[in-house]
């Protein structure tokens, strides 16, 4: 463990150093998060001014929710996005190999070896973001669902990287991820909705088999409705569950990697 | 440019397309239906919620049917996988090559743009004519035949329009090491202020009347209401000259742009 945690600080090391050789895509990419940010706020500001609930919330629900898939996204830009976009090319070329060899576990080596130190600064705005929406709420919350719901918004980023995974580890087959990749940004946009407009059949797909909204959704729900023992062993289980099933995928897609440009 | 060359240069981009054919039928399958699901739930249960019969104007077909067009036509409007072709090139310093080309580098990138989009046009009016199949045409909806071919220079007017709105973001690229953010930023900001996201009635008045005088409100609200028969043929005609206005307009901004560019440009490629 100590020797993962030792690597993982020369990532980050390497990686801040790079980020301040490339001072206008630092800044570049703090204006592009932010606009993000904005649109999603806006985006529902928009739509609530027709409506008092959407999926059996409030604007200021909404907010949190928002806030909370904001910092899962901004984790994911900053900690694993970047490894997600050089893992089909690694593949491509060969690179892989070189992975391969080291004494790590190549899943861990290649999914966190290039930390985005640029999206970093985003990721504070974006914690300020959700301080701001837990603040500004109407209601009492409770320090108890809170530190669930902020717990379960770590866990959210951590399914969001398995499932953006599993949409990638096919490039082992296909040969280009570009597909893929897409279908995955597409399929996340439900991800970005809240969980209760969905209903019947797609709604049990995406808590279940496809948990988009086990990402934000439901932690949102443990935060509004308090923590029961149901919701959280679901949130833990998909996650598990999710993790196994990513981990028996990588060992197969190994399996078919015949080194340079396969 | 020829026309020929321009054929030529556009059927190169379109086979380069389909040399990857799961790919990109993975890609454009499964993103236009998941949008449409999620559009469908998102206005269902707005409706739902709010017990309102319309909302900004619209009903849920109509909305439903709005939500139908962005989805095909953005796909066009938005333009193929080469929206980093310019900073590619520029990076990459294969820009040289096509300086000294004898046809304008920008014809010769639109052409290509072009070619890229020719199969998502296909694909959008064949998705299209499968939902009207399958759903059929709302009746609250003045759809007509007359109203489709209408849109369909508008859509490739505001493909034109994305592209030359891309340029600017691109042509940074002489200076920064890394332009990739600006691009995805101009997709955030259009697809809000354009319509992409939900139409521009449902803003408030007086968002609605700065959104007018913007270039973004022809890239998806404009074709949309177009195809949907909503707009009268005055509109369209005032419609097309403004969104080619801007084109002109945006073409105009670019060009100190590039000639500082290209003063600044090595060929070594970073």
């Amino acid at each position: 463990m100590r020797r993962y945690l030792r690597l993982y600080l020369y990532f980050l090391r390497f990686s801040f150093s790079r980020a301040l050789e490339y001072r206008m895509d630092f800044w570049f990419r703090i204006v592009m998060d932010t606009t993000f940010y904005a649109v999603e706020l806006l985006f529902f500001t928009v739509l609530y001014q027709h409506t008092k609930l959407l999926g059996g919330w409030t604007l200021d629900q909404v907010f949190i929710f928002v806030s909370g898939y904001l910092v899962i996204d901004a984790i994911h830009m900053t900690v694993f996005s970047n490894n997600m976009w050089w893992l089909s090319i690694f593949v491509n070329k060969g690179d892989l190999d070189y992975y391969l060899v080291r004494p790590v576990s190549s899943l861990f080596f290649l999914s966190t070896r290039d930390f985005a130190a640029n999206s970093f600064v985003n990721l504070l705005m974006a914690g300020g973001i959700l301080a701001w929406s837990l603040i500004r709420y109407p209601g009492t919350l409770g320090s108890t669902n809170i530190t669930w719901f902020l717990f379960l918004v770590l866990n959210g980023a951590f399914l969001y990287y398995i499932l953006h995974m599993c949409f990638i580890i096919p490039v082992f087959w296909t040969h280009t991820s570009r597909g893929m990749v897409m279908a995955f940004f597409a399929v996340g946009k439900m991800m970005e909705r809240p969980d209760q407009i969905f209903r019947g059949w797609l709604r049990r797909v995406l808590v279940t088999v496809l948990p988009l909204s086990v990402v934000v959704s439901l932690p949102a729900r443990v935060l509004f409705e308090g923590p029961t023992p149901e919701k959280i062993v679901h949130i833990l289980g998909v996650t598990a569950c999710a993790f196994l099933f990513m981990a028996w995928f990588w060992r197969l897609a190994l399996r078919s990697y015949s080194s340079a440009s396969s | 440019m020829r026309p020929g060359l321009f054929i030529h240069l556009m059927s190169i981009e379109t086979r380069k397309l389909f040399s990857y054919r799961v790919d990109f039928w993975v890609t454009t399958v499964v993103n236009m239906v998941v949008t449409l699901i999620v559009f469908w739930y998102l206005w269902e249960a707005m409706f739902q919620e709010s017990g309102a019969s319309t909302i900004g104007g619209w009903s849920l077909p109509g909305i439903l049917t709005y939500s139908v067009l962005i989805s095909l036509s953005g796909r066009v409007i938005r333009g193929g996988d080469l929206q980093m072709a310019i900073s590619t090139d520029i990076y990459e310093g294969s820009l040289s090559r096509f300086l000294l080309y004898p046809s304008r580098y920008f014809f010769f990138k639109y052409a290509q743009q072009a070619g890229a989009v020719l199969p998502e046009l296909l694909q959008s009016i064949a998705m299209g004519a499968l939902i009207v199949l399958v759903y059929g045409i709302p009746t609250e909806v003045p759809v007509t035949a007359t109203s489709l071919l209408m849109a369909l220079p508008t859509i490739l007017i505001g493909h034109l329009l994305f592209f030359m709105l891309s340029v600017i973001p691109q042509l940074v690229a002489f200076w920064a090491e890394n332009v990739w953010s600006l691009s995805v930023l101009l997709r955030f900001i259009t697809m809000l202020l354009g319509g992409g996201m939900l139409p521009l009635s449902l803003f408030p008045e007086w968002a609605q009347s700065i959104l007018a005088w913007m270039p973004f409100i022809y890239l998806y609200d404009f074709p949309a209401r177009v195809a949907m028969g909503l707009v009268t043929q005055a509109q369209w005609l005032e419609g097309m000259l403004l969104s080619l206005l801007w084109c002109g307009i945006t073409a105009l901004l670019a060009v100190p742009f590039w000639r500082r560019g290209e003063l600044q440009y090595t060929g070594v490629g970073i």
